[in-house]
């Protein structure tokens, strides 16, 4: 009955963004409108969608009823209805409580962030518009509709990281963002539409597919399951497809808060729980996921221990993060995946937040070298990214802690030690390049120019608090049984966990105290190396580390010049010099044999008889052979 | 409709463009009478669009003798596929009037008059000889627009367009009277009616291969398919912008329409036969147009290829062999139309402001002109296929309906997701977003009359993305019947 009001929670901020979008181009175009006009919508959307998420999720507690609302047929075709609906399950809502949640303080934080920018209402215009993609993304009742989020999010990523159009670079980082989602996409379709054929024929949405899909046989599932995750390693930048995210660092920093850490990466994720029915029908592909999980967060975490730029440290942390996820759900525990999405959001808007801070403060500074002492300038932002740190390095009791302990717990109680091992190690490389970030930024005795302080607003500073009050508590909702918790969100999301591995209660303890030794452990390595860190100029890094191991070059030889070489071949070469030539080759051709008949009329007497005699002759012989 | 009302649309633009020729009237007046034809058109359209009947056969039949003794006859019809074309002319034209409004001479406007009667007679032409003499009638006009308005080289695009696309419809012409005589042969009496000559069942396969071939080659000519595309580029890049806006967003799709209208019942064996080889055409196409374009500097040939790249994909759509692929094929070529046409007079108008076509020269527009900013960007979205835009609905059943056709080339084909995106998010950088420092201080924003002529190609955009159904309902029946009686196809 009060179903329709899902898509109302997806139409609010897609309204407000049109209505912002409108008001902008007004202002531009012909007189200014205010600042708080445009705050004005941008923060009301969120909290709406918040509050009718909160009203269906206090209708979900304690049964397992699924809101579902079909708003109107998209499209029919050869007797087959495809439906623009909505559905809220436990997994959905509870991923729009967080983003509408995390999204409204960082829309909050924007408000003071962006405040002397001159794209204020545009920029609210670009984050409404992200907002409704991803709770559209989530909330869709099938493939399809879940697509038009996907891109919608893609699309809006693109938007905010050339924000700042005017510099190339910043379109270009934009634009590979862009393309590299879409080589993403590619694989959602191909999945989707494979889907299609092979298990739509009783309606194509989740809940259908669900009973559908059994009756498919396991090399399609594999090969659907694939796809999938080719969208999902576009979407949430794991490797290959990776190389966008750093560079989507050229956005604003709220930008990176809200969309390439708190949110729309871990779509990748949410879209592999989502589809847990299929995962959960072809284990390997699951493994290969976890492997690409374990592999990225390792990869990406011996990268950021080198990296100089403080957001490009929190991108490659953020892609080091989501592989924790992607090892837990691709091990089957789909819980505990989303349960890290969920903490994981607090803490690195939090640390993309406080980030943001240091650097208008600095003046845009980014280069954490060129920073230090900000604990004392800035005790604030100090005291809340030191929890976000705390929080992300795995240190009880705060939140990443109880996440990240569940997914090594569940890489080694489904046997992959391996995988644990990868996990356990990449622990240890957090703990330490996030300390040396603190220690670097905070502790640091670089910084000495005695500029004035940019002022931070309290719309900036307000939403720091809050996160970091989450940073702390959201790993509450996970405690697990053994701390006698009653992992509230396991429950939640129903037990999916389908390893039949189970660990003795002191196993888990040895685990959990494994983890914590190995944050202390980066973290005194990095106290070692970093604390008060002095040095006298910005030290200038070289080696396959630092250069990224080469990525980003590699993917510039293979592919995009080569395909820049094909295109002048086939454009130039194929169609200017071959093809084109044997067209109006033809057509000379034809001048040509015109000027040659044209000699025959020569008004020579003699010749036109000589002409008149062969042809005479021929028709006589002709004639002779064929009456004879 | 009593009063022959697709006559009526067919003719009205000819006889105010013979009468303005005629008569004494400025450049001024031209134009305003040139507008108000195109929304008398436009409202005639909305009547038949009204009245039409959800079947899949011909509606607002004319027939009248023309030369009763070859039996050739001036006899007219529409059905859902022309409809949707007829729908998408009548509401274009006036917006594209709306953007040509400055600086155009009395010559220009007579003759996207009398293009519009070629294209709307070719549209609804039942008779293979009339559909004939419309098809070369349109090339006319064209012929004139772009060697008088053009620009470059545009004497030598014009004879090159011109003679190569006369040159395929020869062939065609030849098949058509083989076709008549044919018939002539079997039943004893003229005829060229589309209706009488699909009864031929005397041609041998060798014959019908041959005829097939020979009709294929002039569509394809038009569309342009690989490779009878070299005319493209030139013709693109030198036209005036009303001439590249008519080439590209309705005759192309003209070469499409005839093979669904006439290739496909006249031989619907053959049809079925070789669809795969013209599904894989299409694909190769576009990829192969789509790599070309990546790193092309004028942007008129880059949106050539683009626009030849997607009508690859239409041509697989339509030889599918499925409901899902030739409805996406049918609503690609409406997408696909809109946006290429906007892009088409956004350029136009870049041009004509600042007399530049090449992608380097350009740069910074965003900040001059944030409104052509944001409706450029939304026919490119619409291009790229962004969910919410008709183009995703449209490449989405494309998709849909190749892997249905067959698997490896449905995969193949989903690579359009990347094909437009790779070189029209870097032509927007570029030429666009970007500050390259060059001066575009000449470059004015949209004004309200060139914001009203793009806005109903926005809605529609827009709508036709977010609500599909609405516009499927007057095809589907169309679809069905090419489905099951003319192919034969049960699904």
């Amino acid at each position: 009955m009060s179903n329709f009001l899902l898509a109302w929670i997806v139409l609010i901020p897609f309204i407000s963004s049109f209505i912002i979008g409108v008001m902008y181009l007004y202002s531009i175009k012909v007189a200014r409108v205010p600042n708080f006009v445009f705050s004005l919508f941008g923060l009301s959307a969120p909290l709406l969608s918040f509050l009718l998420g909160f009203s269906f999720f206090l209708q979900m507690i304690g049964n397992d009823e699924i809101f579902l609302y079909k708003a109107y047929r998209w499209l029919e075709i050869d007797g087959y209805d495809i439906d623009m609906g909505f559905m809220a399950d436990k997994l959905s809502i509870f991923m729009v409580l967080f983003i509408t949640f995390v999204g409204w303080l960082i829309h909050i934080y924007a408000s003071g962030y962006m405040k002397d920018d001159k794209g204020y209402g545009k920029f609210f215009f670009y984050f409404n518009f992200f907002l409704a993609s991803m709770l559209l993304l989530v909330l869709g009742h099938g493939p399809i509709i879940m697509f038009m989020g996907w891109e919608g999010v893609g699309f809006s990523s693109y938007l905010l990281i050339s924000y700042y159009y005017e510099d190339g670079e910043n379109v270009k980082a934009g634009n590979k963002a862009f393309i590299a989602n879409r080589v993403g996409d590619f694989g959602f379709i191909v999945a989707m539409v494979t889907m299609f054929y092979y298990a739509g024929s009783n309606g194509f949405d989740f809940l259908n597919l669900k009973e559908s899909l059994l009756s498919v046989p396991v090399p399609v599932l594999t090969f659907i399951g694939f796809s999938l995750f080719v969208g999902a390693i576009g979407k949430s930048a794991q490797i290959p497809l990776f190389v966008w995210l750093p560079d989507a660092m050229a956005g604003p920093t709220p930008v990176s808060a809200l969309i390439h850490a708190a949110t729309m990466v871990t779509a990748g994720v949410y879209m592999v729980a989502r589809f847990h029915f299929l995962y959960d029908l072809i284990p390997h592909v699951g493994l290969f996921i976890a492997y690409v999980g374990a592999i990225s967060a390792l990869f990406a975490a011996i990268i950021a221990t080198k990296q100089t730029d403080i957001k490009k440290i929190l991108a490659y942390s953020t892609m080091s993060q989501l592989g924790y996820m992607f090892i837990a759900v691709g091990l089957g525990g789909y819980s505990v995946g989303i349960f890290h999405v969920f903490t994981h959001a607090f803490f690195k808007a939090l640390l993309f937040m406080g980030a943001g801070a240091v650097i208008v403060a600095l003046h845009h500074e980014q280069n954490i070298f060129k920073m230090g002492g900000m604990k004392k300038k800035t005790p604030l932002v100090y005291f809340t990214m030191l929890i976000a740190t705390l929080a992300i390095s795995g240190i009880p009791p705060f939140a990443g802690f109880f996440s990240k302990d569940e997914i090594l717990l569940t890489a080694f109680s489904s046997g992959e030690y391996l995988l644990w091992i990868i996990g356990v190690f990449t622990a240890i490389l957090t703990a330490y390049y996030m300390f040396r970030l603190l220690f670097v930024v905070f502790y640091g005795k670089n910084y000495k120019e005695d500029k004035k302080l940019h002022f931070l607003p309290k719309s900036m500073t307000t939403p720091l608090v809050i996160l970091a009050i989450g940073s702390i508590l959201a790993g509450f909702i996970g405690i697990p049984e053994l701390l006698g918790g009653e992992n509230l969100i396991g429950s939640w999301l129903g037990n999916w966990k389908n390893s039949s591995l189970h660990v003795t209660h002191s196993t888990e303890i040895i685990l959990m105290v494994i983890n914590i030794f190995a944050a202390l452990l980066g973290i005194f390595i990095a106290y070692k190396k970093f604390y008060m860190y002095d040095m006298k100029e910005v030290p200038i890094f070289t080696g396959i580390v630092w250069n990224k191991f080469y990525i980003d070059e590699i993917y510039d030889t293979l592919i995009v010049h080569k395909i820049k070489q094909l295109s002048i071949f086939i454009s130039y070469k194929i169609d200017v010099h071959f093809i084109d030539k044997i067209v109006m080759g033809l057509s000379r051709g034809f001048i040509r044999s015109g000027h040659y008949i044209a000699k025959m009329q020569n008004a020579n007497t003699r010749f036109y008889a000589f002409t008149m005699l062969i042809g005479i002759s021929v028709i006589s012989t002709y004639l002779i052979m064929v009456l004879r | 409709m009593d009063f022959g009302i697709l006559s009526v649309i067919i003719f009205l633009p000819m006889f105010v463009a013979f009468s303005l020729l005629l008569l004494p009237v400025s450049s001024k007046i031209t134009r305003n009478i040139a507008f108000m034809t195109a929304i008398v058109i436009l409202l005639l359209a909305g009547m038949v669009y009204y009245n039409f009947e959800l079947t899949g056969y011909m509606q607002f039949r004319e027939h009248h003798s023309w030369i009763s003794s070859y039996g050739i006859n001036y006899s007219l019809g529409i059905d859902g596929l022309s409809l949707i074309i007829l729908m998408l002319i009548a509401t274009l034209i006036p917006c594209a009037y709306l953007w040509l409004w400055d600086g155009r001479t009395k010559g220009y406007w007579v003759s996207m008059l009398l293009i519009q009667t070629g294209i709307t007679g070719t549209l609804f032409s039942q008779d293979l000889i009339l559909f004939y003499f419309f098809w070369e009638a349109m090339l006319l006009p064209v012929f004139m627009i772009i060697g008088m308005f053009g620009t470059g080289n545009r004497v030598f695009s014009t004879i090159k367009i011109t003679v190569y696309t006369i040159m395929g419809s020869l062939f065609m012409l030849i098949c058509i009277l083989y076709l008549g005589v044919a018939f002539f042969y079997e039943f004893g009496s003229w005829s060229f009616a589309l209706n009488d000559l699909i009864q031929i069942t005397t041609l041998s396969r060798a014959e019908q291969i041959w005829l097939f071939a020979g009709f294929m080659l002039a569509f394809a000519i038009k569309i342009p398919l690989f490779p009878f595309h070299t005319w493209l580029l030139e013709t693109y890049s030198n036209s005036p912008t009303g001439g590249v806006f008519l080439l590209s967003s309705i005759m192309a799709k003209l070469g499409v329409y005839g093979i669904v209208r006439f290739v496909m019942p006249l031989f619907p064996e053959l049809y079925k036969e070789f669809a795969p080889y013209f599904v894989w055409i299409g694909i190769f196409g576009l990829l192969y147009f789509g790599i070309a374009a990546l790193m092309q500097i004028n942007i008129k040939k880059m949106f050539a290829y683009s626009s030849a790249s997607h009508l690859g994909f239409i041509v697989t759509g339509i030889f599918s062999l499925n409901a899902y692929g030739m409805t996406g094929a049918a609503y690609l070529i409406i997408a696909h139309a809109m946006a290429t046409g906007g892009l088409f007079l956004l350029i136009g108008k870049l041009e004509y402001d600042l007399g530049i076509k090449s992608i380097l020269a350009l740069g910074g527009i965003a900040k001059k002109a944030p409104l052509f900013t944001v409706f450029f960007a939304i026919m490119l979205l619409c291009i790229v296929g962004l969910p919410g835009t008709n183009g995703f609905v449209s490449e989405f059943l494309i998709i849909l309906g190749t892997f249905g056709f067959s698997q490896s080339a449905g995969i193949v084909s989903a690579l359009t997701v990347l094909v437009a995106a790779s070189f029209m998010f870097w032509l927007f950088q570029r030429a666009i977003l970007q500050d390259n420092g060059n001066d575009v201080s000449q470059m004015k924003d949209l004004n309200l009359r060139e914001v009203l002529g793009m806005l109903p190609l926005i809605f529609l955009i827009i709508g036709m993305g977010v609500y599909p159904d609405w516009f499927f309902y007057k095809i589907e029946p169309t679809i069905q019947h090419y489905l099951i009686d003319i192919l034969e196809i049960r699904t």
